[in-house]
């Protein structure tokens, strides 16, 4: 038996989720595919019923169905001005006494605290960083305590704050709590309320938040902003926010400066060619998985240096539910597709995942789904992508063909070789070893570039399997046995396996 | 572009205004459609308009409103006249006739440079007049008649009281003979001098032009590989045009870059087409055009100017010339100085005394006494020439210094630009042009830019030919005494004041 057949054997008998998986689908006439939408006998691995069953048992509780909108499939509900209307106050499955949901901002820490004399207290280190953009790329930036974007400052309204900041930089610096109505010493602002902190130096920043919300802290000199100083600065309510939410994630996008041979931010460049959530590139940003069913809050912070994202998420139609201000009052709360958030910026966005799949989650302003855009003209686009031919003897270079008449023989605009992308086996290997990517389509980081992730929302059998178990799962199997389920598999075709060593299952 | 009538009507109205308008005329439009007018001016119009030359088929598509359709690129220029495509010259023409190496230049220079044979001539010349000077005086033949008609007593006129024959022999006093060939000896050893001058001369020239031809040679294969640069910079901007990463304007020019360095290619060739027939004629033959063949590169000692100037003082030419010069005016001077001394006529002859009647013999002894002319111009000469001369040696080792002191200093640059270039400068340009290479590789590099440092590598060996033709051009002159040009006539030897007389003394 192959590693891959013995991995879907796995799924068919390790799982509830893979148990008419793969194989023996793969031979049915397509007619003859289950159609979980349209079964009335719940398949293995149908909708996951919520604690305690479907049936309401009060206004609030937690149900499969509110008025028309459905927690488990694509629905908008019955009434525009219903609290229901496209899931709008449909709680999560997290009982709002529990506290809030826990913040997860994928690839960036929390910052942790000391109580003293009931005081938080947080230490914070302005640093440069050496971050890892892609797999293999390098980035040199700044950010905190060895990290960027910074660690994320977690606190609770009311709460007291020492943030004892050192500037291991080689210059001053100064650290803004971005939108906190705090005491005007401490608001960070280098010269105009605050002697900048020299290198080597402290400062004591006190906070009294009677804030909640989304919050950050950047470095107040603007360079090095553009390097990328900048972390959350989260503060729950005393109060948990209605509707709870089962998962809270951040995201950070960026943007920087960054000529293709170097691996330094130009902080005086204009025309930015990296991007980066949570300071990744796609497709080694991490994607956002849940459990289809559940409330989910995303939000997103644009601190690029002068550029605005359209964030678009696909497959939901979520709520603003807030800004970096404030909560927003559930009368003014808007339901979009795409969320426009400026430079300093953030947006919170929820909803209840009721439609299982990978979903892109990303900027749409289309170069910022990309990295380092060169253009494609010369012998790669002649089909001669090897430059071997001309590293074998520099002290000459072989000719062209000057009457070449291909160019006449294709369209306009063609051919762009946008379409692809070339990223080494070891670095692929990077990109997949993580949980997150599990099962996946194999081509999935052909998509995934620049300001760029994706929403998993699964089954919960399948939750599990990517998120809690260490079982090998062959690439877009995951995907596939969603598309079984809730799809038309038989129209369905798999990814091809892209070239990787160790074939289907390389680089697990 | 027609104007509107109206339009034109008030412009010309504005225009004959300015001219005709006379004070009274306040309203400039009605005076002048009422008055006298100046002729208007000639409103253009797109007919009238000159249009400069043009090559239709190269522009016709421009004549389309730019940016509102797609038109094709604009054709590739032919390439001038004898130089097609680099695709298609398998081999340049220019190197068409045998090879040659610098050692088989050299000896066929040694054999065929016409001035080295002027040169030994020359000393075969002097060497003439060392022999003449030294030959001892003919002795003069003479018949004498004396008294002819002599009356004698009792006979008529006789013949003569003496007719005979006498021979009168030139001696040489005060060993003038040995000094005057002492003297020319040592100016064929000038002469000597001057023909090995002249084959440092040709040597030298044979040497820096075999570089400078070397040198051409290269820059043709780096024209030719920069020609590939252009041509690919075509290619890449009619693909660029293609995807609208490139204006009408870009592919205009890079037609215009490429006609460049077709001509620039060209120009390299007819460089070193001169270069060679320059070699060809310090050979002195008339070689068909062939590629030189050899190195301009590799080690070479330092010079070091004092040393070299040492070595100057002890073995130049020009300083041993000068030098042997003043061992000649010296031996000129001893010769001038023993000319008052007067040489003795003896003559001897015999013949018949018609007044005696019988035969009798004649003997004389004569010389000059010096005094009115004791030679003392000539001295004086002689004298002035030897002062000059030591002057000459000096004036000699300090041209010297002058002319190695500004070969020395192009020496020096280029010395420093060669080691410069070949130990960081080319490195340091290979390296970015690898970089640019391994990041096109890797889609982080644009192939314009790559094709940017890619010329600029290859302008930079360029111009380290040059710097390497300049050093082993001032190495060759420095090496060799700064002597050059071969086939300038070889030295004249310096002036002596009595080089003309009709017998050389």
């Amino acid at each position: 038996m192959s590693a891959a057949e013995a991995r879907r054997s796995f799924l068919k008998a390790g799982t509830a989720a893979a148990a008419g998986a793969f194989a023996a689908n793969a031979v049915r006439p397509a007619a003859a595919q289950e159609n979980p939408r349209q079964d009335p006998t719940p398949a293995p691995g149908a909708p996951t019923d919520p604690p305690g069953g479907a049936q309401p048992r009060g206004e609030n509780d937690v149900r499969a169905d509110y008025d028309g909108f459905s927690r488990y499939q694509p629905s908008r509900g019955n009434d525009p001005d219903s609290k229901w209307y496209i899931g709008k106050e449909v709680p999560g499955f997290r009982r709002g006494e529990e506290g809030p949901a826990p913040f997860i901002a994928p690839d960036v820490e929390k910052l942790p605290y000391t109580m003293e004399n009931g005081w938080k207290v947080f230490r914070l280190n302005c640093t440069p960083v050496r971050r890892e953009f892609l797999p293999g790329y390098y980035i040199d930036v700044y950010g905190f305590n060895g990290s960027m974007p910074g660690p994320t400052i977690e606190a609770t309204q009311g709460d007291k704050i020492r943030v004892i900041v050192k500037n291991d930089l080689p210059e001053p610096t100064s650290v803004h709590w971005h939108g906190l109505e705090l005491s005007v010493q401490d608001d960070g602002a280098s010269h105009l309320t605050q002697n900048m902190i020299e290198p080597g130096k402290e400062y004591v920043y006190e906070l009294h938040p009677h804030e909640e919300g989304t919050f950050f802290y950047h470095s107040h000199v603007a360079m090095q902003e553009t390097f990328g100083m900048v972390g959350w600065f989260i503060i729950h309510p005393r109060k948990p926010f209605d509707p709870p939410v089962d998962r809270d994630f951040g995201l950070i996008f960026q943007n920087f400066r960054i000529d293709p041979m170097t691996t330094v931010v130009d902080s005086w460049g204009m025309d930015f060619n990296w991007h980066t959530i949570n300071g990744r590139s796609g497709p080694y940003t991490t994607p956002l998985v849940c459990r289809h069913g559940e409330r989910v809050r995303i939000r997103i912070m644009d601190f690029s240096p002068i550029q605005h994202h359209p964030i678009h998420l696909h497959g939901h139609t979520f709520w603003v539910t807030g800004h970096e201000g404030a909560r927003v009052p559930k009368t003014a709360w808007i339901p979009r597709n795409t969320e426009l958030i400026a430079v300093a910026q953030a947006s919170t966005l929820e909803l209840i995942a009721n439609n299982p799949g990978d979903w892109a989650l990303h900027c749409h302003m289309t170069h910022h789904m990309m990295n380092h855009m060169v253009q494609h003209v010369g012998p790669r686009l002649r089909g001669q992508a090897d430059t071997e031919r001309y590293t074998a003897n520099l002290e000459t270079r072989p000719a062209v063909d000057l009457n070449s008449k291909a160019l006449g023989e294709v369209p306009p605009g063609y051919p762009q070789m946008m379409q692809g992308m070339k990223m080494d086996p070891r670095a692929m290997e990077k990109v997949w070893n993580r949980r997150e990517m599990k099962g996946m389509r194999a081509t999935a980081p052909k998509t995934i570039h620049g300001l760029f992730t994706a929403l998993r929302v699964l089954p919960d059998d399948l939750y599990r399997l990517v998120m809690e178990s260490d079982e090998p799962v062959e690439k877009g199997a995951v995907f596939a046995e969603i598309v079984r389920r809730f799809g038309d598999y038989g129209r369905y075709q798999w990814a091809p396996m892209m070239n990787m060593n160790g074939g289907m299952n390389g680089g697990e | 572009m027609t104007r509107p009538p109206l339009l034109r009507l008030a412009a010309s109205a504005v225009v004959a205004g300015l001219f005709a308008a006379p004070a009274w005329a306040q309203d400039a439009g009605r005076a002048t459609l009422d008055g006298p007018l100046a002729a208007p001016p000639p409103v253009p119009t797109g007919g009238d308009l000159p249009v400069p030359a043009d090559i239709p088929e190269l522009h016709a598509a421009d004549d389309d409103p730019i940016g509102r359709r797609f038109v094709e690129p604009p054709p590739v220029p032919e390439a001038p006249r004898g130089l097609g495509t680099v695709v298609e010259r398998e081999q340049n023409a220019a190197f068409a006739g045998a090879p040659l190496t610098l050692d088989e230049a050299l000896e066929l220079a040694a054999a065929n440079n016409p001035t080295l044979v002027q040169a030994r001539a020359q000393v075969q010349g002097t060497l003439g007049l060392a022999v003449e000077a030294g030959l001892w005086p003919n002795p003069v033949f003479r018949y004498v008649g004396e008294q002819i008609g002599v009356d004698r007593e009792g006979e008529t006129d006789t013949p003569g009281e003496f007719q005979g024959a006498t021979l009168t022999q030139e001696f040489v006093t005060a060993d003038k003979r040995d000094l005057s060939r002492a003297k020319f000896l040592q100016r064929t050893r000038v002469a000597e001098w001057a023909a090995v001058s002249q084959q440092w001369r040709v040597c030298n020239d044979v040497r820096v032009h075999f570089y400078q031809a070397l040198g051409a040679k290269e820059t043709v294969a780096i024209r030719e590989d920069l020609l590939k640069a252009a041509e690919d910079a075509v290619v890449t901007a009619r693909e660029q045009w293609n995807l609208g990463q490139a204006t009408r304007s870009d592919l205009h020019l890079a037609n215009v870059a490429l006609q460049e360095a077709r001509l620039n290619l060209l120009m390299a060739e007819n460089d070193y087409l001169e270069q060679f027939q320059t070699l060809a004629a310090l050979i002195g033959l008339p070689l068909e055009t062939g590629a030189v063949v050899g190195e301009l590169d590799g080690e070479s000692a330092e010079i070091d100017f004092e040393q070299v100037y040492r070595e100057y003082l002890d073995e130049a030419p020009q300083v041993i010339m000068a030098r042997q010069k003043l061992r000649e005016d010296q031996i000129t001077l001893k010769r001038e100085l023993v000319e008052p001394i007067p040489n003795i006529f003896v003559e001897a002859g015999s013949g018949y005394n018609f007044e005696a009647l019988e035969t009798t013999g004649t003997a004389s002894v004569r010389f000059d006494i010096p005094i009115f002319d004791r030679n003392q111009g000539n001295i004086r000469r002689a004298e002035a020439d030897l002062v000059r001369q030591r002057r000459e040696i000096q004036r000699t080792e300090m041209l010297l210094r002058r002319e190695l002191a500004t070969q020395y200093r192009r020496y020096l640059t280029a010395r420093q630009h060669v080691e410069q270039f070949a130990e960081v400068i080319l490195p340091e340009a290979r390296a970015a042009y690898k970089n640019q290479l391994d990041a096109y590789a890797e889609d982080r590099q644009q192939w314009p830019d790559v094709l940017t440092v890619q010329s600029s590598y290859f302008d930079l060996r360029q111009r380290y030919i040059g710097h390497l033709v300049a050093l082993r051009t001032s190495e060759t002159l420095i090496r060799g005494y700064l002597l050059h040009d071969g086939l300038n006539v070889p030295d004249p030897l310096p002036p002596g004041h009595l080089d003309v007389t009709a017998q050389p003394r």
